[in-house]
């Protein structure tokens, strides 16, 4: 039976070649542009962390106050003093303070020019916080942490780039005109977004080159190469003024594994927080967010509103289609009302001619299906002419995508078929033997 | 009021021409009331459908109400057909989305008439089939025999000078038929020109003056006429 | 003219009047939408920056190595007299950053010293007395600085020179009544800082949502930044020698010292790529929102072409007897261009009310502007004249239709 529906379908096809092509292509179209932009849009929107994004948080402590604050809402950043409180009171299970930190790789070997080198002054608990995949070697221990000690990770890119690709670990690289032992070769990591530097950059920036210990760095006075944003009056001219200012440029993220933890872990920034108002620190109460890795991206509004604009435009230029199509269904399938009498009179039940015209929308799907991936598999690699490069990159047409465009194809389009169907079948047996 | 002197009618295809006409020549005159007869696929409908000014014929003359139809162009014809003529089909054709209202309304909107005008005539049309109850109704609402009288009164409603009925009663039983042609006899006696093509010797037995066609071609049977007009001057039917 | 019995027609078609309408109204409240999306972006896209941007580029220059302050600032020095030295080269100047460089350096701006809530936000560009010819502003009011003002800004460090020069935006702003040349304001510091000079236009370095309330606010203040972790050269070459002055620059300055860094990827930028840089968001949202646009409308004209066509096959017969009852081709003709008014206009009304609705959305969600009335009003003479021209052949093919056809057994 189901051979004879298709034998149907592409004889009925056939005949109104102009019309089944209108469908097709607006199948096609609709789902193409919501395939582009939805390749575009999960690539954004994903969660970079799955398994662990519950658990990991970032603590804001409002060190600006009402008048300041960003209506109402702390900073994106710790300073320096609040941070450094954070760390030392060593409150979660892991903890790191991080901030984007700008070097120069030094000339050696057959190079004659300096590299830049673009990286983090992180804890050592980030590789194990934030799950860093590693070629060689590991990351630094607390000891190395508490020694200032001079170590560093680099990535495969970087080690690709200074030692060929062979095991860099226990090499000395100089940095910024100061020598570094290499402790570990990451492999590729460069979750996307970058959740856990969101106050610095967008989200969406080339891989990282290395990582070295927040305490080494702030021993050699790095400035943070991301953003710094302060309050009020500035006067600092040294180093000291500065970290003592209320500029907000450290990260802070600890790991909570339980629910009692992120309370009693929120306990403590409250206690913090308030002993701060006692000591006259602060003039007003305390003012904090803890939030977790998804919340972050929210908050942060890390999805471009261009990605989800154009999906949401994407999806109504859909919706548009269909209605389209159910336009042309219903138009088709009347106008073999006639036809339809006779099969009715011949026997064919309603659930038969209804079975029947759904297979032939199926059919006009799975061609719209077969445009859409076409006009897809054209038009992800032209998402460049539409996104920022460093976004546009992150769209792929990959084997999910493929079956998500047929999928989508073919249920909206027999969706769309529902109520043309519905009326074909109820086309009378008689009514084609009664005049008009 | 109609006359064809030599007229022809040919449908050419890439090999073969067919006379559906041929040397046709008839003349109705004013107030009578004529049944053309004739076996299938003699030219009939051919007739009705030129005389109508539904379709253009070959060659010959045709002078409607003393016009010369020819070289009218189509909007000319459109005016014609609109103000001078009335269709009764074998199958009613009326417009299945409109009600009885809205279909009796259609040549007088054509017309541009007067919405207060167009009322009265067809409330006027409507008590004359007797379906004045039924404006509302749409045609699938109504019997077979109901539908041909909201088509009379369709074709009454605009006045016109010629009525052309094409089998009135072929899709009617035999008791609605006889309604619909009692109908068509009072409309004559009120002093209306009618021509009707029928097969049906018995309907076209009622008629004043019976033309035979065959093969695109009017045989004389010099009947008598049954019986007479009795208004001399042509009156408004409705 | 037959308004009502069309209206009692389509009465008997809800499912084809509905769905075209329905496809128009979606159709409008996308497109006024799209259109208006465009029109916001190209209007960021075509911002002034006061830059002289067919001549300007900018060398992206990092420091390999540990410096001191001194050491840098006598580098600094002595690489933009080289680059002022070059043959296609007019003027050269090093600078914070630059406009539409995509964020950077802004300080909130007070009238006075102990003021808490700010008065407004203003860019901060640190750099010498050639960053008006370096980069083609115009000075309209004022002075540009003296040699003798520019001091020295070491990494991170706050410097808050005693003069400033202002955008004329900025000047506005905190002086509307166009007073603002030799007054003083404060910008994070408990000194003052006096206007010596106006310039025209200074766009922002930021193009983002932060920067719209305080668009082209910027000051220049007489600071060479001799920050360690790197420094922007302005360049500005002779008219028509851009691409050689781009050749030269990077040469001249590895010639004065190899250790630096020109990243080959963007560390060299003519003006006309800092501007497409910038706004490729921009761009993209446009092109973007233009195809969808355009194939959207495509599609519906398609759409109505096709219902349109169905129609006039189902109705041959009707349309033979309104011939044969003494419609003018015209008349027929007529008939489906009103039909179509009628849906279109439906669709319309409730694609307005769509339109406005998806805009205070996303006004609401993502800080958009509110939607132009003209953009609706455009749109829906757009949509009405893409109904009638899609319903011009279906009609033409209807208004052909001999009136013979009534005589036609059905």
């Amino acid at each position: 039976m189901l051979s004879y529906y298709l034998e149907l379908a592409l004889r009925s096809l056939r005949r109104n070649p102009a019309l089944t092509a209108l469908m097709v292509m607006a199948i096609g179209f609709g789902v193409a542009a919501s395939m582009i932009t939805w390749s575009v849009f999960r690539a954004v929107s994903g969660d970079p962390i799955p398994d662990k994004s519950a658990r990991l948080f970032t603590p804001q402590i409002d060190g600006w106050g009402p008048q300041q604050n960003l209506k109402g809402e702390p900073a994106d950043a710790l300073n320096y003093t609040d941070a450094m409180v954070l760390m030392r009171a060593h409150e979660a299970k892991r903890q790191t303070l991080l901030y984007p930190v700008q070097l120069s790789v030094m000339p050696g070997g057959d190079r004659d020019l300096p590299l830049a080198a673009n990286g983090y002054a992180v804890g050592g608990d980030f590789f194990a916080m934030f799950e860093v995949p590693f070629e060689y070697g590991t990351g630094w221990s607390a000891q190395d942490d508490h020694a200032r000690a001079a170590v560093v990770v680099i990535s495969d890119q970087l080690n690709q780039k200074l030692f060929g690709g062979a095991n860099g670990v226990g090499r000395t690289i100089n940095l910024g005109g100061h020598d570094y032992r290499v402790v570990g070769v990451t492999r590729h990591w460069n979750p996307k977004p970058r959740f856990f530097d969101l106050f610095s950059t967008q989200g969406f920036e080339d891989v990282s080159d290395f990582y070295m210990p927040f305490t080494r760095a702030l021993d050699l006075e790095m400035r943070t190469d991301g953003s710094n944003s302060c309050r009020g009056k500035l006067t600092f001219t040294t180093w000291d003024d500065w970290l003592q200012s209320n500029c907000v440029w450290i990260t802070p993220w600890v790991e909570l594994d339980s629910a009692a933890d992120v309370a009693r872990y929120r306990h403590f920034l409250e206690n913090y927080a308030a002993d701060q108002q006692r000591a006259g620190r602060f003039d007003w109460a305390p003012n904090l967010r803890l939030r977790d890795v998804v919340q972050w991206l929210d908050h942060e509004r890390v999805v471009p509103p261009e990605s989800r604009i154009s999906f949401m435009v994407a999806l109504g230029f859909f919706v548009i289609c269909l209605v389209n199509t159910i336009g042309l269904l219903l138009a088709k399938f009347l106008r073999r009302a006639g036809e339809i009498g006779v099969r009715r009179a011949l026997g064919a039940s309603r659930r038969q001619i209804y079975t029947q015209y759904l297979i032939e929308a199926a059919t006009v799907g799975l061609a719209g299906g077969v445009l859409g991936l076409l006009l897809t598999a054209a038009g992800v690699p032209g998402v460049g002419l539409l996104f920022p490069p460093q976004i546009a990159r992150l769209a792929q047409l990959d084997l999910s995508l493929v079956a998500l465009t047929f999928a989508v194809a073919i249920f909206a389009t027999v969706a769309a078929a529902f109520y043309p169907a519905w009326r074909a079948a109820k086309v009378q047996p008689a009514w084609q033997l009664k005049s008009n | 009021m109609l006359k064809m002197s030599h007229l022809s009618k040919v449908y050419r295809t890439e090999v073969v021409e067919t006379y559906a006409l041929r040397d046709f020549n008839i003349d109705v005159k004013e107030g009578e009331f004529v049944a053309v007869t004739g076996p299938s696929g003699s030219g009939k409908t051919t007739f009705l459908t030129i005389a109508g000014l539904l379709e253009t014929f070959s060659g010959g003359e045709y002078h409607l109400d003393g016009i010369e139809v020819s070289n009218l162009n189509d909007n000319a014809r459109s005016r014609i057909r609109n103000e001078k003529i009335g269709f009764i089909f074998q199958a009613f054709n009326l417009i299945p989305d409109l009600n009885v209202y809205d279909n009796i309304e259609v040549p007088l909107r054509y017309r541009g008439m007067k919405a207060a005008e167009r009322k009265q005539r067809i409330m006027d049309a409507l008590e004359r089939v007797g379906l004045s109850s039924r404006a509302r109704h749409y045609p699938a609402e109504l019997s077979g025999g109901q539908q041909q009288r909201v088509a009379i009164a369709r074709a009454l409603a605009g006045s016109p000078r010629l009525l052309l009925a094409d089998e009135p009663t072929g899709n009617l039983d035999t008791q609605m038929a006889r309604g619909v042609l009692e109908l068509l006899e009072e409309i004559h006696r009120d002093g209306a020109t009618i021509v009707m093509v029928t097969h049906d010797p018995e309907l076209a037995a009622r008629a004043q003056r019976n033309v035979h066609i065959i093969d695109g071609q009017v045989v004389d049977l010099a009947e008598e006429p049954r019986f007479h007009a009795h208004a001399a001057a042509p009156q408004s039917l409705a | 003219m037959q308004i009502r019995p069309i209206l009692a027609a389509l009465r008997r078609h809800k499912a084809g009047t509905v769905l075209i309408a329905l496809q128009i109204a979606l159709t409008l409240a996308i497109v006024c939408n799209a259109l208006f999306i465009i029109h916001e972006r190209l209007a960021n896209m075509s911002e002034a920056s006061g830059v002289d941007e067919a001549n300007v580029f900018v060398i992206k220059n990092q420091w390999a190595g540990d410096r001191s302050t001194q050491q840098i600032d006598a580098q600094v020095r002595s690489d933009v007299l080289a680059l002022r030295q070059l043959p296609g080269v007019r003027d050269a100047a090093p600078a914070s950053g630059y406009p539409l460089k995509g964020g950077g350096w802004d300080n909130f701006v007070t009238m006075t010293p102990d003021q808490v809530k700010p008065t407004t936000d203003s860019s901060v560009y640190g750099s010498d007395e050639h960053l008006l010819d370096a980069l083609g502003l115009r000075l309209i009011a004022g002075r540009n600085f003296r040699p003798d003002e520019v001091v020295v800004m070491g990494t991170q460090q706050v410097v808050i020179p005693p003069v400033v020069i202002v955008s004329k935006a900025l000047a506005d702003r905190l002086f509307p009544d166009g007073s603002a040349l030799g007054k003083s304001f404060y910008a994070m510091s408990a000194t003052p800082t006096t206007i010596i000079g106006i310039v025209d236009e200074l766009h922002r370095p930021g193009v983002n949502q932060w920067n719209r309330p305080y668009a082209g606010q910027s000051l220049i203040w007489p600071l060479r930044p001799d920050d360690a972790r790197g420094i922007y050269y302005i360049v500005r070459a002779k008219p028509g020698r851009l691409a050689a002055a781009m050749r030269e620059a990077p040469k001249a300055l590895y010639a004065q010292d190899r250790m630096r860094i020109i990243d080959p990827k963007d560390g060299l930028l003519s003006f006309a790529r800092v501007r497409s840089r910038v706004y490729d968001r921009d761009r993209g949202m446009a092109i973007l929102m233009g195809i969808v646009s355009m194939v959207l409308l495509a599609i519906t004209a398609a759409g109505i072409v096709g219902l349109t066509s169905f129609w006039v096959g189902q109705r041959r017969k009707q349309i033979g007897v309104r011939r044969a009852l003494g419609a003018t081709r015209g008349d027929i003709l007529n008939y489906f261009l009103t039909e179509n008014l009628l849906i279109g206009l439906g669709g319309v009304f409730v694609g307005t009310v769509l339109a406005i609705g998806i805009n205070l959305w996303m006004v609401a969600r993502f800080e958009m502007a509110r939607l132009s009335l003209a953009y609706v009003v455009a749109g829906v003479v757009a949509l009405l004249l893409l109904g009638q021209g899609a319903v011009l052949a279906p009609a033409l093919r209807a208004s052909r239709v001999s009136p013979v056809e009534a005589t036609r057994s059905a």
